[in-house]
């Protein structure tokens, strides 16, 4: 590692003193350039798997090794980065209900993004319910507590109107952290919803934003994908470690909930989504807005043109 | 004791009640760390509590304590609080009202600041009026219509006052003004500005409330409190003097007490600085009559007697202090009042024939006669709702129920799991309950129906189903089924339809609050269906 830092602070030197500016015009930023040379799976479309077949494996460990079988997080992120994650806490629910992000699988990442030298790595979710309910049963306080992530509170101050430029949503407020990001994680618990038909990775960016968002359910698929599009996440991990199979997406008893001890991790969203849509016996083209995704070019749902990894604990 | 270091003790005791009752008003939140609390996650069963005992003042209200029997039959939760209380008075007549009272406190400095009245017109003020017989009368109103089964103290009890009044219209209030400064820094391009208004907001929130709180008729409790708050500049503590009925329930006890005000004629020089320092208009001064039942113990002329005329004293006479002058007119027009209003309240038949639609009450709630005979209107309940959904009632309740407690589900709506309203309700008008009474049965706040006519789906206008979406029950209380619908254009198109079942809706009303059909809402909560009452069900 410390080899490959050196040879690239090299050339960048080099490159500066042969008039870089000149260069990195027509070749885009020299240092994305180069990562992808070294960096391999970084800029390739690639899913890893993870599954949790051993018994009382633990989550901790099984989110690491996916995050290790992606070429590791400092792929991801760099030192000094302020990163926000996304979970779903949505519902004031308790974990064991699937209504919302598993509280060790948050854990986890926000921990690897520690490991990896983040500046700042930050919670950040407009529910549905009252948020601090919501922090509260859902574990994302707890989690905030014992990481020392920030938990930021959905204020309305916080909701300021931009440019999206979708097909359907133009201008609308927007909730700011994940925006102001420098890294996003898209940390979505995979469940049925009875619009959308599954809520997953591209979904859960309705929890991105504030304003008058019962509004968009007229034209749910169209809005998921204008999202998407906008929001466009370093990377999306879905947990599926439980998942909840009807009365989506607030379910609110136990047999809702079915174990499928998954974790599938993606740089494409579309992937992601339609990798894990399997696990509900659907096939990705029955879900609308990953259909519509690939169409709008956000990513692929056709697996075999990805590099796909599967991890197994 | 020199008089001095009695006004001061009386001073300290006045600052640390009016600390406490303020923070024990600020605490009436959501946990602020409950969060952060590991374990409630997993223990399903446990509900959010709040450990601070909010109902204090409330318990040692006497007033309360003694109508909730007298009208509900029903002993609230650490009544002895109040009952300590009128043992004190007994002894020491009305230092409550001097010591203690945090309403007492707010008079007595808006009174006491750079007077508005000065030298004669002070004296003046502050001579004995028979207007202060109002407070007998109300008194004797009040306990009498709750003996009959309408209890109204808490509209004019100083506790409940001076709660409602905070909770609802002085922390909102400043709370708009707040945010609405930090949302135009937060809208500002100026960063240090946008940093300043989160950093802000964050320190405020917790105690203004998060987001912006608002109260059906806030506007009118808050003018009331402030006009209660401007009398003082008329006739200092005029409340106290005139109207509390908390006064003149401790006044008829404090014909007992053993701490009296020692006059000496011999030193007097009529100076009469004792009655400008008054603020009970007890006529202080050697040659009249110590009225003990109005003297709020504020030892002022004790303090101001520059001669030591007057001292107060524990002496065991055998004889008791002068009678209250209350006056026969205004204990019988009392008698009329208190056994008129609460028939009068029956006449628009909410207790016996109908039930108004809007008429929803917290989960958890008794019958509405229990409910009319409990309920203090102090706005506690009000106060640690989450949401903002209850909110006092204007007509809703009818003349009766003016200002209990009701949700108005465009506001908020009811959290499926919570179950905070019950647990600090300081009378039991709403009784502390479980999230499982809530989630399984017996509890049913009402029922919901779909407006089809306003509907998006079912007027033809494209698909919707935000109220399935958020429905809480499992299975859920709104179900859809794909239909075909003619649009503008008269061609079909096969949307899903939201259909209720009855039997399965908690009304809970968040499919009201959420559905993008705002100001009357497409489906909308009705008492139909309340668990609390037997006749208003729907179902067999």
């Amino acid at each position: 590692m410390n080899h490959l830092i050196t040879r690239r602070t090299a050339l960048k030197r080099l490159l500066r003193i042969s008039g870089g500016l000149a260069l990195s015009a027509f070749s885009g930023w020299p240092e994305e350039g180069l990562r992808s040379v070294w960096a391999g799976p970084k800029n390739r479309g690639f899913i890893v798997e993870g599954l949790g077949q051993g018994e009382g494996y633990s989550i901790e460990e099984l989110t690491r090794r996916v995050f290790e079988a992606a070429g590791g997080i400092t792929q991801f992120i760099s030192k000094g980065d302020v990163v926000v994650v996304k979970p779903n806490i949505s519902w004031a629910r308790r974990p064991d209900l699937a209504a919302t992000t598993n509280p060790e699988v948050l854990e986890a990442v926000i921990g690897l993004c520690q490991e990896a030298g983040a500046r700042r790595v930050r919670i950040a979710d407009n529910t549905i319910n009252d948020p601090r309910r919501c922090f509260a049963l859902s574990g994302a306080g707890m989690v905030a507590k014992k990481t020392g992530a920030e938990l930021i509170y959905p204020r309305s101050s916080l909701m300021r109107e931009m440019k999206l430029g979708g097909n359907r949503l133009d201008v609308w407020p927007v909730f700011v952290p994940l925006v102001e990001a420098d890294k996003l994680i898209n940390l979505p618990v995979a469940k049925h919803h009875g619009l959308s038909s599954l809520t997953l990775g591209m979904k859960n960016w309705i929890g991105a934003i504030g304003g008058r968002r019962s509004a968009l359910h007229q034209d749910i698929h169209q809005i998921i994908v204008d999202l998407a599009q906008f929001f466009s996440p370093t990377l999306t991990l879905i947990d599926a470690t439980r998942i909840m199979i009807r009365n989506g997406p607030s379910g609110g008893r136990l047999s809702d909930v079915a174990t499928r001890n998954t974790l599938v991790l993606g740089n494409d969203q579309v992937a992601a989504d339609a990798k894990a849509s399997t696990l509900f016996g659907l096939s990705p083209e029955q879900v609308g807005h990953i259909l519509l995704g690939q169409k709008r070019g956000l990513g692929t749902y056709d697996l075999q043109q990805l590099d796909q990894r599967q991890v197994i604990l | 004791m020199k008089a001095t270091h009695l006004v001061w003790i009386r001073r300290i005791s006045q600052g640390f009640f009016l600390v406490l009752f303020l923070f024990l008003l600020i605490e009436s939140r959501l946990p602020q760390d409950i969060y952060l609390r590991y374990s409630l996650v997993f223990l399903s069963e446990q509900d959010l509590r709040i450990g601070w005992p909010l109902a204090f003042f409330f318990q040692l209200d006497p007033l309360i304590w003694l109508s909730s029997l007298l009208s509900g039959h029903h002993l609230i939760k650490g009544f002895w609080w109040g009952i300590a209380l009128i043992l004190m008075t007994l002894f020491l007549g009305r230092v409550f009202c001097g010591f203690i009272c945090p309403l007492g406190t707010v008079h007595h400095v808006v009174s006491w600041f750079r007077p508005a009245l000065k030298g004669q017109r002070m004296i003046e003020a502050n001579q004995k009026s028979p207007s202060q017989k109002v407070k007998y009368f109300l008194l004797s109103s009040l306990l009498v219509g709750a003996l009959i089964g309408l209890n109204l103290t808490g509209l004019i009890d100083p506790i409940s006052l001076f709660f409602r009044s905070l909770a609802l219209a002085v922390l909102p209030g400043l709370g708009v003004g707040l945010k609405e400064i930090f949302e135009w820094m937060a809208k500002t391009d100026v960063r240090i500005l946008n940093q300043l208004s989160y950093g802000a907001e964050v320190l405020v929130s917790p105690v203004f409330g998060y987001g912006y709180q608002s109260y059906q008729s806030a506007w009118f409790i808050g003018m009331i409190f402030l006009i209660t708050i401007l009398l003082n500049r008329i006739r200092p503590r005029f409340w106290c003097r005139v109207l509390c009925p908390l006064g003149a329930l401790l006044g008829l006890f404090s014909r007992f007490s053993i701490l009296r005000l020692e006059k000496d004629l011999e030193k007097c020089t009529n100076c009469n600085l004792c009655t400008e320092g008054c603020q009970g208009a007890a006529s202080p001064i050697p040659g009249q009559h110590w009225e003990n039942a109005e003297c709020l113990m504020c030892f002022n002329c004790f303090d101001f007697c520059p001669e030591g005329a007057l001292s107060f004293r524990f002496t065991w006479h055998p004889k008791l202090n002068k009678q209250p002058d209350m006056g026969r007119r205004a204990l019988l027009t009392g008698l009329l009042a208190g056994i008129s209003i609460p028939l009068l309240g029956r006449l628009d038949g909410q207790v016996h024939k109908t039930s108004e639609p809007r008429l929803i009450r917290p989960p958890g709630s008794s019958t509405e006669k229990d409910f009319l005979r409990l309920c203090q209107r102090c706005g506690l309940c009000m106060k640690v709702c989450p949401t903002n959904v209850i909110n006092p009632t204007i007509g809703e309740a009818g003349m009766a129920g003016f200002w209990t407690p009701h949700l108005i589900m465009t506001q908020g709506y009811c959290e499926y799991t919570c179950t905070l309203c019950g647990s600090v309700c300081p009378t039991g008008a709403i009784r502390e309950i479980s999230a499982r009474e809530k989630i399984e049965r017996p509890i049913r706040i009402g029922s919901v129906y779909v407006d089809r006519g306003r509907c998006l789906p079912w007027s033809g206008n494209g698909p919707c189903i935000v109220c399935e979406e958020h429905c809480p029950t499992s299975p859920k209380a709104i179900y859809f089924r794909k239909e075909v619908v003619p649009g503008a254009d008269g061609k079909g198109k096969l949307v899903p339809l939201p259909y209720v079942d009855l039997k399965r809706c908690v009304g809970c009303g968040i499919c009201e609050y959420k559905c993008p059909v705002k100001g009357r809402p497409a489906i909308r909560v009705i008492s139909a269906g309340e668990s609390r009452s037997l006749k208003n069900q729907i179902l067999l």
